[in-house]
């Protein structure tokens, strides 16, 4: 793999998905403030398209030899791809109207991060085990992002069940219930927890691997997350807790991933 | 099969219980009433329905009689019920043509209902209808009319928001609890004391799908006997903490004058649950449920005047879509009246084509006839010449009679109505009679034959 191929130009079909990702946002929104159900399933199906169109842009550098997790950036494009595709999944059973309007934004978000990233390490310095690292870490953060979306939806729902706000638009909107967000949550964060440790790992023997003297900053961060969701996993499946105190967590350790990220971002941009 | 629709009836809108239950009608003396109304040569069909928020009568006339239908079953219906006419005059409505047909399909969409939107009214109109249906006292003119009725209240149902949003205490429980757990099944319900609102949430719950109903109370007969009445276990007072926190929803409602469900109790059970949600239902007055346990972690408390908000706000919703389905209504009532219009004109059109049938028939039996009869005789050109032959004798049958008509001396309107009715190219304006197809002479002929 040279330098070429790693700055390979999107394929008119990320184009497609980042414009159908927009127009999914927007029917999100406008289902959500304007509760308009109806609005729900034409917003899903666009994020549909879109993500379908993004999996095609994924495969299409695939076929040119540019590997998902090649690079921060592709690795934070297949992020948002996992994410949009995540969130698909859970629409199908509920109407998550609130979620399509956090998380079809956010994918957005993710995707635009990613054209503005570095293109990517030097390919000598990139071995398979710096590939797979890239690769877990990508799919872990991914599926905690969905599980700290759910959170946020179950303190927001709760919140407004405990202060009885009945006028409230995610009351009206039938919203998933409590039990199911908190549910949903759980499952993710168990699913993503062994991944995301295997990328740890693997992080850790990379760093070895490279006979790394000097710790970066983010290194302690990112166990800091890895602590985090250990222990969310611990109260959950050890204590059986439930409900906000886990829900919390599960914001914490995914602020704390996002943290990893800035700072890696940061210390790129005064690098380079 | 034409026909005009006429209601008559009375309603919580015009009269109180007092004067409605005079006249209720037990569903054992429908049959017997509808029979009598029928009875009254303005009345073809006839349904009953009986509820405790109205009580009407809907029919069907013939052609210009619904007003005498109506002044019947106005004098019939109070009569039934050893009702003087006179004294129920005032509060006894009557509706006549597409009003009536707009009443009944208001009804059918709830939106003559005390509580707009419920659904109760639908299941009583459909088995009000079978029942006289079953009776063979309803036709097809008012089975169109309820069919359609039914029709509307399903549209409205999916087309707006006139059915949304619990309308009771009690539903409003449940769909709270929804909001929190979602699926009801396998959910463990507790009912704290024996009060009657909490049988009722009780029901509620249980038709939900809760499958596990737990009863306690002070006395333990009280206890015993309400598990009973719901198919529920009763456990004793002492255990309240044990099944606080097992329960995912509570049910309250005892009589005592202090809070029963206090802070430390639930400070106890919510950690023992690991702050699993819990859902406190409080509907005694004065309250169960100390309001400050909502602020624990977990326990989600409602009492009687929050379930009563949802109630507003929700029928407030259910209003404002009624606008909507006064349209919907208003759209099907159309399409109804258009529909029975065009039973009018069925019969003539049905007799047009029988006659049409019939006289084509008669001229084919007698071609066949004759040609088999003459089967050696006639020469290709010959048989060619007995179908043409035969052919105009039909148009010349057909036609007679019209041309009679257009040739009487007021047909002005009907020449009109010809060239309405056919695809003609007048091309001047000589008389009809001057060049046609077949020569008048032949067609008496044709027709004297056939007479």
């Amino acid at each position: 793999m040279d330098d070429r191929l790693l700055s390979v130009a999107p394929s008119p079909a990320f184009w497609v998905a980042v414009v159908l990702y927009g127009v999914a946002s927007i029917g999100f929104l406008i289902t959500f403030l304007q509760n308009r159900p109806a609005w729900f399933g034409a917003a899903r199906v666009v994020l549909l398209l879109g993500f379908v169109a993004h999996g095609f842009d994924i495969g299409w550098r695939g076929v040119e030899r540019v590997h998902p997790a090649a690079s921060v950036r592709e690795a934070l494009g297949f992020l948002a791809w996992i994410i949009a595709g995540g969130y698909l999944l859970a629409a199908i059973r509920y109407r998550l109207d609130l979620a399509g309007a956090i998380l079809a934004p956010i994918v957005l978000g993710v995707l635009a991060a990613a054209r503005l990233s570095p293109p990517g390490t030097p390919p000598g310095e990139l071995t398979l085990l710096g590939r797979i690292h890239i690769s877990l870490a990508t799919v872990g953060v991914a599926v905690f992002a969905l599980a700290s979306a759910l959170s946020a939806i179950y303190l927001l729902e709760e919140r407004n069940l405990k202060k009885k706000k009945f006028d409230n638009l995610s009351f009206k909107l039938q919203d998933a219930p409590l039990e199911a967000l908190d549910r949903m949550s759980q499952r993710l964060v168990l699913a993503g927890f062994p991944v995301f440790t295997a990328a740890v790992v693997l992080g850790i023997a990379w760093v070895v691997q490279r006979h790394e003297t000097m710790l970066r900053p983010e290194y302690p961060v990112a166990i800091i997350t890895w602590l985090t969701y250990a222990a969310l996993v611990a109260v959950r499946l050890g204590l059986g807790w439930r409900g906000r105190r886990t829900a919390y967590l599960s914001l914490a350790g995914f602020g704390s991933a996002l943290l990893v990220l800035v700072i890696y971002f940061l210390r790129r941009a005064f690098e380079g | 099969m034409s026909a005009e629709l006429f209601v008559v009836g009375i309603s919580w809108r015009t009269a109180p219980v007092a004067v409605r239950e005079r006249l209720a009608v037990p569903d054992d003396d429908a049959v017997a009433l509808l029979g009598d109304l029928r009875l009254a040569p303005s009345v073809r069909e006839a349904m009953l329905i009986s509820t405790c928020n109205r009580v009407e009568i809907y029919g069907a006339a013939p052609p210009g009689g619904a007003e005498q239908a109506v002044a019947a079953v106005r004098r019939a219906l109070p009569e039934s019920r050893g009702v003087k006419p006179a004294e129920v005059a005032s509060v006894l409505y009557g509706y006549h043509r597409g009003e009536a047909v707009r009443h009944v399909f208001r009804v059918a969409a709830a939106l003559d209902s005390l509580v707009v939107g419920e659904a109760q009214i639908l299941g009583q109109l459909k088995a009000s209808y079978g029942a006289a249906a079953a009776a063979g006292a309803t036709g097809a003119v008012l089975g169109r009319c309820l069919e359609r009725a039914f029709g509307v209240a399903k549209r409205v149902r999916s087309e707006t928001a006139i059915a949304k949003g619990a309308a009771n205490v009690s539903s409003v429980a449940v769909e709270l609890a929804g909001r929190v757990f979602g699926d009801l099944r396998g959910k463990r319900v507790l009912v704290v004391g024996a009060g009657k609102m909490s049988t009722l949430a009780a029901r509620h719950l249980r038709q939900a799908g809760v499958d596990e109903l737990v009863v306690t109370n002070r006395s333990p007969q009280k206890a015993e006997a309400l598990a009973a009445e719901l198919d529920a276990v009763a456990r004793p007072w002492a255990e309240l903490e044990n099944l606080l926190a097992d329960a995912d929803v509570v049910i309250s409602s005892t009589g005592a004058r202090e809070p029963v469900l206090t802070v430390p109790l639930f400070k106890k059970v919510t950690k023992r649950r690991r702050w699993k949600p819990i859902m406190v239902v409080d509907i005694a007055v004065p309250r169960d449920a100390d309001p400050a346990i909502g602020e624990l972690d977990g326990v989600y408390v409602f009492d009687i005047d929050d379930l009563e908000k949802v109630v507003a706000a929700n029928l407030a919703e259910r209003r404002k879509a009624a606008d909507a389905v006064e349209r919907i209504v208003a759209i099907e009532v159309g399409q109804f009246e258009q529909w029975l219009r065009a039973q009018k004109v069925v019969p003539t059109i049905r007799a047009l084509r029988d006659h049409f049938t019939r006289v084509a028939d008669a001229e084919i039996d007698k071609l066949v006839a004759q040609l088999a009869r003459k089967d050696r005789e006639l020469g290709p050109a010959e048989r060619d010449e007995a179908v043409r032959r035969s052919m105009q004798l039909v148009v010349a049958k057909l036609l007679h009679h019209p041309q009679m008509a257009l040739k009487a001396e007021d047909a002005d309107g009907l020449a009109a109505a010809v060239q309405r009715l056919f695809p003609l190219e007048i091309v001047d304006e000589r008389p009809v009679t001057a060049a046609p197809a077949i020569a008048p002479e032949e067609a008496r002929v044709a027709g004297g034959r056939k007479a």
